[in-house]
């Protein structure tokens, strides 16, 4: 938010991003800051980027051009990386639980191991997490044990658990049916009102509208709009796109 | 002659020191495959390509020589080169050495098979590689490969009988002292024979329990 | 004393002559092991009363005991309770066929079932007759299925045939030993009887895969 000495604090900032796979420009120079307390949308068609943007941010894709720091920490540097993946946390599409491990195992390892937090203050507030979710009474199941809803809530827990500044979100309920995809959406909207700063990839657009303070839409790899939601949706504003007037069309119909 | 077992009766003692010597190599040669194959697997699925040739390289060699010339390299060549080891010793190297050609494979193909998406998100969560390898990695691939490493395990248990042929009296080695002071080689051998393949059915029963046990999280429960 | 010691350009003759014995017991023993395996295995498909269970049963004895113990037997068992001669070369070939014999009928069982019933039996509905369902619809899926495996099976028997050594078969392995006590250069005799494994094993498994590309491309344009 605030210049100082050309650093930038407080927020994810991507700058140029650059990615292609092959001959297949992915993303076409992105540009877009997220600050502490904000809940931005990412959305866009099937194929846009959307992904790839997202991991991009938390270092699972390498750049080929621009740069992304998440509070300075610039995640193509790799002596710089593991203090930007402090920062952030991910939830993952298919959960991607580790299957061996408990609710509480999977949700504690990383802050027992990372942060260096003592196992009984984890698992402690690994409980704490799970009860907030509705998930007390199944702190002790394998991932196998859980409902796919119920799976997804964990995996929100686990990102939680390293109390991260910013949750990168992809597509987390488009693996599940509505009424799973209710139990997730309704956790997601009571992490909106703590303030938990967001970047949420997702085809829910009604949902977006709701918790969204700002909404991107995405295509063909380039960041096309970036709007305070109520501009977003509003006539003159998104829509006026006919990409995007589009894109909202065929996502009521479906 | 006739075919009477009431004569092995006496040399029973004996025998079971045999089989007790086998089952201590197997057990030893079993925690050396283990380790060797994790190690080697590893490497094999490592990012470096000289380690992962290298690791190759071994299981390669390994396999496909007979377990006999290789155990005759380790027990003529080792004292050879100054180092003086006792033949229990050197069976076992030898046993490890082998079973962990074999481990390293198996072990490879289950950790082959994790889901990747289970890598990503051990690695966005700041886990360091060897942290990843060893409380995630590892435990899901020796667990998916509970099956086949047990049938690395019977092979190892029949192998050992190789042993014998380095003055070893394990089971094989007692046998054959057994058949020529009763000059009664056929009961001898024809018992022999049904005591590895009963130890052998022992062993996959216990492997079938185990492999449920480790797995047993993925039965769903109704809680 | 030290020209004894030494290699000579004879041990090369010798290690080649115990090459082949290895060798030939190999193929001797694959072949009447492919013979005796499949009919357990056709045994089993006409689901023959008793001799089913018994064969099951004996593969299985075969294949989960050491084949040093089953050579034991033939060579030094069998000659006491039979009171008949066994030689080495004997006592080899019975061992090797009948060990080969279980792992490949446990092969041919699993290729014959991965045919799948319903083929097996629409076959049947069309009135052809157990034999001709065998040969015309069984055989040529089995075998394209079996190659692989029995590829993988060869590689290990061919490692098995070193232990014939044991009961004085002059083999490579025998050759290795004997090698081994004249020159007392154990390292270089058993990298180099051990290479000439390690190049054999190679040239099967090579011959085996490419078999099992021209079986399948065989099959595939077949199916069009
Ligand atoms: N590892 C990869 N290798 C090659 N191409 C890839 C890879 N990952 C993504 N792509 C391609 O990049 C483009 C963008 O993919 P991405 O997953 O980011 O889209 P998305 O916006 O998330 O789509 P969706 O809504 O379907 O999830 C697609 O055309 C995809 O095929
Ligand atoms: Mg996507």
């Amino acid at each position: 938010m605030l210049t100082l000495l050309g650093k930038v604090c407080d927020m994810i900032s991507a700058r140029g991003v650059h990615k292609s796979f092959g001959s297949a420009t992915v993303l076409d120079g992105i540009d877009l800051d997220v600050s502490v307390g904000e809940v931005v949308s990412i959305l866009g068609s099937s194929g846009s980027g959307k992904s790839t943007l997202i991991r991009c941010m938390n270092g699972l894709e390498r750049l080929d051009g621009g740069r992304i720091t998440i509070d300075d920490f610039d995640v193509s540097n790799p002596k710089q990386l593991a203090e930007a993946r402090k920062r952030s946390a991910t939830v993952f599409q298919l959960f991607n639980l580790y299957p061996h491990m408990t609710a509480v195992e999977n949700i504690t390892l990383a802050p027992i191991q990372v942060l260096k937090i003592p196992r009984a203050q984890a698992e402690a507030e690994a409980r704490a997490l799970l009860d907030s979710v509705g998930l007390g009474a199944r702190s002790d199941a394998y991932p196998a044990q859980l409902s796919g809803g119920q799976r997804q809530r964990v995996g929100i827990c686990r990102a939680l658990a390293m109390k991260p500044r910013y949750l990168l979100l992809d597509e987390i309920t488009s693996a599940l049916d509505p009424e799973m995809t209710a139990e997730v959406l309704n956790i997601l909207a009571q992490l909106a009102r703590t303030g938990t700063t967001m970047v949420f990839v997702t085809h829910e657009v009604e949902f977006a509208r709701t918790i969204s303070s700002r909404i991107v839409f995405l295509d063909k790899g380039r960041l096309v709009v970036d709007l305070p939601t109520n501009d977003f949706f509003a006539s003159g504003g998104g829509m006026a796109n006919p990409r995007i007037a589009q894109f909202l069309a065929k996502m009521r119909k479906d | 002659m006739k075919f009477d077992l009431t004569i092995l009766a006496p040399h029973v003692p004996f025998l079971l020191k045999g089989a007790l010597l086998t089952a201590e190599a197997c057990a030893l040669a079993l925690v050396g495959s283990l380790i060797i194959g994790l190690l080697v697997a590893a490497l094999r699925t490592s990012s470096s390509p000289i380690l992962s040739r290298a690791a190759f390289i071994y299981v390669d060699l390994f396999r496909n020589i007979p377990f006999i010339v290789q155990l005759f390299f380790f027990f003529y060549g080792l004292p050879e080169i100054g180092i003086y080891i006792d033949a229990f010793t050197t069976g076992v190297i030898a046993l490890s050495i082998a079973g962990g050609a074999f481990s390293s494979d198996v072990i490879r193909s289950g950790i082959l098979a994790i889901d990747t998406g289970i890598l990503e998100a051990a690695e966005v969560s700041g886990l360091s590689k060897p942290v990843i390898f060893r409380k995630i990695v590892m435990p899901i691939a020796l667990r998916t490969s509970v099956r086949p490493l047990g049938s690395v395990f019977i092979n190892l248990v029949l192998t050992s009988s190789i042993l014998s042929t380095i003055t070893l009296n394990e089971l094989t080695g007692s046998a054959k002292i057994v058949a020529s002071d009763t000059f009664r080689p056929f009961e001898v051998y024809a018992v022999l024979l049904i005591v590895y393949a009963s130890l052998t059915y022992l062993i996959s029963l216990a492997i079938g329990s185990l492999h449920r046990r480790l797995n047993r999280d993925r039965m769903p429960d109704v809680a | 004393m030290m020209r004894y010691t030494s290699f000579t350009s004879y041990d090369f003759i010798l290690l080649a002559q115990g090459l082949g014995v290895s060798l030939a017991l190999f193929a001797v023993t694959t072949l009447i092991g492919l013979l005796i395996g499949t009919t357990w295995a056709i045994v089993r498909f006409y689901r023959v009363p008793v001799l089913t269970p018994l064969i099951t049963f004996f593969a299985e004895l075969l294949k989960n005991s050491p084949v040093l113990v089953q050579l034991f037997l033939v060579f030094f068992g069998l000659p006491a309770l039979a009171k008949i001669n066994v030689t080495p070369v004997e006592a080899a070939v019975i061992t090797l066929s009948g060990n080969t014999a279980a792992f490949i009928y446990v092969i041919a069982v699993s290729a014959i079932e991965s045919i799948g019933r319903d083929q097996i039996e629409s076959a049947r509905v069309f009135g052809l007759t157990r034999w001709q369902v065998l040969r015309h619809v069984v055989a040529p899926q089995a075998m394209a299925f079996a190659v692989g495996p029995l590829t993988g099976l060869l590689v290990n028997q061919l490692q098995v045939t070193s232990l014939i050594s044991v009961i004085g078969v002059v083999d490579l392995t025998k050759i290795g030993n004997i090698l081994n006590l004249r020159t007392l250069k154990p390292f270089i005799v058993w990298t180099i009887v051990g290479g000439l494994y390690y190049v054999t094993a190679k040239l099967i498994a090579l011959g085996g895969a490419r078999l099992e590309k021209r079986l399948r491309a065989h099959t595939a344009w077949k199916g069009l």
